[in-house]
């Protein structure tokens, strides 16, 4: 799925980015928790998170993963902000809860990490 | 649509660690992802089913205190035994899927459960 | 490493100080370019510019009488002109390194002084021998290890705290790093480095990944759980391994620990996005090798590795 469609179905809001919108995201991992998302998320998925701490940030970069996505109205912190800008990751936010989001994402045809 | 989840737990296949009598008699209103308890505790809806990886008996208080109709535990987590004691006390049912949260709710959401909150 | 124990953050440091084996005339240039004290400083500026470097000794016959650079000619333009000798602009004062000096002390010396070169002389001859730059020292550590590199990256490359996590040996290349406990507002920035530092070193992107992965989820266990401790990266040729050491609360039961799912982290721990009990088997899963040795009361010693 390409980034410009994920940011169209959950309306999310553009807080960083530094990525054509062309760039294609293959697979996508919802979680609080960074250590599980270490745990089975692939290179070039998505994120979603409610976690905005620079954490959030550090687990991306740790994990080759370029875009992160707060859910539910969540505004990541200044200095989260700030590591993606320097890392030139894509973080997005939309109002829409957790379970939304993973649904609608789902029916658009994003796959997730236990399919693989 | 509304669900029993003795529908959710056969369509998902889901494994039931805790007494299976009050599956049929549960309506599920709705859905919530979530591994923070805090924003459980805060967005959660009454008789919504709650998808979360966390294992620690402090979310079947959640679960209680916000009358979740049951929690699907995922990744194939094994809850903790304390944990399954206090749900059996709590009558919260609890039921693990080896899915990841997302592809547990993508399967939800199939089913008509949905969370229309903030959309 | 071999001889370090589980309350070691000392040894760590002792047995990582590699950078003491190699010395200074064993990573300087040979051939100095020098200019005479009646040049120009317009013969500076043609020399420097087709060498390009940004300072070199000057020479009366053997004697080294000063050192003259870019910011030297820079003030000469602008307060004076191109025509005036390179006695009257250089340096007189010039700290220099002894060839047989370890390498450690020029690292220590660049530090302090903020020079961008030192020029090397003979401890007995008191004769100028090399000169030494930070690429110099970078070269010769990426040498050590046969890693291709090409000069323009390095030199792009050297940002001074990366340079000041160097350590070194003949044949292997150390990045130290200092963990602060309970500091979650970091928690992330150590394995963040080490991660760009493996990516400069040309590692394939799977294995640093897999070493990021690990790295971080050391350095949050450290963090969350104890009073901080250190990170070793130790890079050789066809291997990767991190040794992180901490001095306690240590862990009671290792095997428990490292089963997926077990966390004793309490709930502010989970509501700052930790405490799945994934991290010990996640680092499992990404590594070839991991020794976890603890004691309650001491300290915790993780160490893994990555074949690359
Ligand atoms: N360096 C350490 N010192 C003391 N205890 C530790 C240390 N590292 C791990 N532990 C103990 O081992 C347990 C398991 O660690 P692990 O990293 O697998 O999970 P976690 O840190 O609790 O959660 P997660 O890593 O998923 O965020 C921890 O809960 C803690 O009790
Ligand atoms: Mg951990």
């Amino acid at each position: 799925m390409k980034l410009r469609e994920i940011i169209e179905t959950l309306q999310a809001t553009i807080v960083v980015n530094s990525h054509d919108q062309e760039m294609a995201v293959e697979l996508a991992c919802g979680s609080d928790l960074m250590s599980d998302v270490l745990s089975r998320l692939k290179p070039d998925a998505l994120l979603l998170t409610g976690l905005i701490t620079p954490q959030s940030v550090y687990t991306a970069e740790m994990a080759d993963v370029r875009v992160v996505c707060y859910v539910r109205g969540k505004k990541p912190e200044a200095e989260t902000v700030r590591l993606a800008e320097e890392r030139g990751l894509v973080l997005l936010s939309t109002t829409l809860p957790m379970y939304e989001s993973c649904g609608r994402l789902y029916r658009k045809g994003l796959k997730g990490v236990s399919e693989t | 649509m509304t669900r029993t989840l003795k529908e959710i737990v056969e369509a998902l296949k889901l494994a039931v660690s805790t007494r299976g009598d009050l599956l049929s008699s549960r309506t599920v209103t709705g859905g919530y992802a979530g591994d923070m308890l805090s924003d459980v505790l805060a967005h959660a809806r009454k008789g919504q089913v709650w998808v979360t990886l966390q294992t620690h008996t402090n979310i079947v208080a959640v679960a209680s205190s916000k009358e979740l109709c049951g929690i699907i535990v995922v990744n194939g987590r094994t809850p903790e035994a304390a944990t399954l004691q206090k749900a059996e006390q709590e009558h919260i049912p609890i039921l693990v899927s080896p899915l990841s949260s997302y592809d547990v709710v993508a399967r939800l959401c199939e089913l008509g459960v949905t969370n229309r909150e903030g959309v | 490493m071999k001889d370090s124990n589980v309350n070691g953050t000392l040894q760590i440091a002792r047995t990582q100080e590699m950078i003491y084996e190699l010395r200074v005339q064993q990573a300087m240039t040979k051939q100095v370019i020098t200019v005479e004290p009646e040049n120009t400083m317009a013969d500076v500026s043609r020399v420097l510019g087709e060498n390009r470097h940004s300072g070199m000794p000057v020479m009366k016959g053997e004697e080294m009488v000063g050192i003259v650079s870019v910011e030297d000619l820079v003030r000469s333009f602008r307060e004076g002109n191109s025509s005036q000798p390179v006695k009257q602009w250089m340096s007189k004062n010039v700290t220099t390194l002894y060839a047989d000096e370890p390498l450690v002390h020029a690292v220590q010396k660049f530090e302090r002084h903020g020079y961008g070169r030192f020029p090397v002389i003979d401890r007995k001859t008191k004769r100028l021998v090399g000169i030494l730059t930070k690429v110099d020292i970078i070269r010769c550590l990426l040498q050590h290890l046969e890693i291709d590199f090409q000069d323009l990256e390095i030199r792009r490359y050297i940002p001074r705290e990366w340079f000041s996590e160097l350590d070194c040996d003949r044949a292997t290349l150390s990045l130290r790093y200092h963990i602060d406990g309970a500091n979650f507002e970091k928690a992330g920035e150590v394995s963040s480095k080490l991660k760009r530092n493996l990516q400069t070193l040309g590692l394939a992107p799977d294995v640093v990944r897999r070493i990021a992965i690990a790295s971080f989820e050391a350095e949050l266990n450290l963090v969350i759980f104890t009073e901080g401790g250190e990170l070793a990266a130790r890079v050789e040729p066809g291997r990767v391994t991190v040794t992180v050491v901490d001095n306690g609360p240590g862990i009671p039961d290792v095997e428990l620990a490292m089963q997926p799912g077990y966390s004793t982290a309490p709930d502010w721990v989970r509501e700052l996005g930790f405490g799945a009990g994934m991290g010990l088997p996640n680092i499992k899963n990404c590594t070839n090798e991991l020794k976890l040795e603890s004691k309650v009361g001491e300290g915790t010693k993780l160490q893994f590795t990555v074949f690359t």
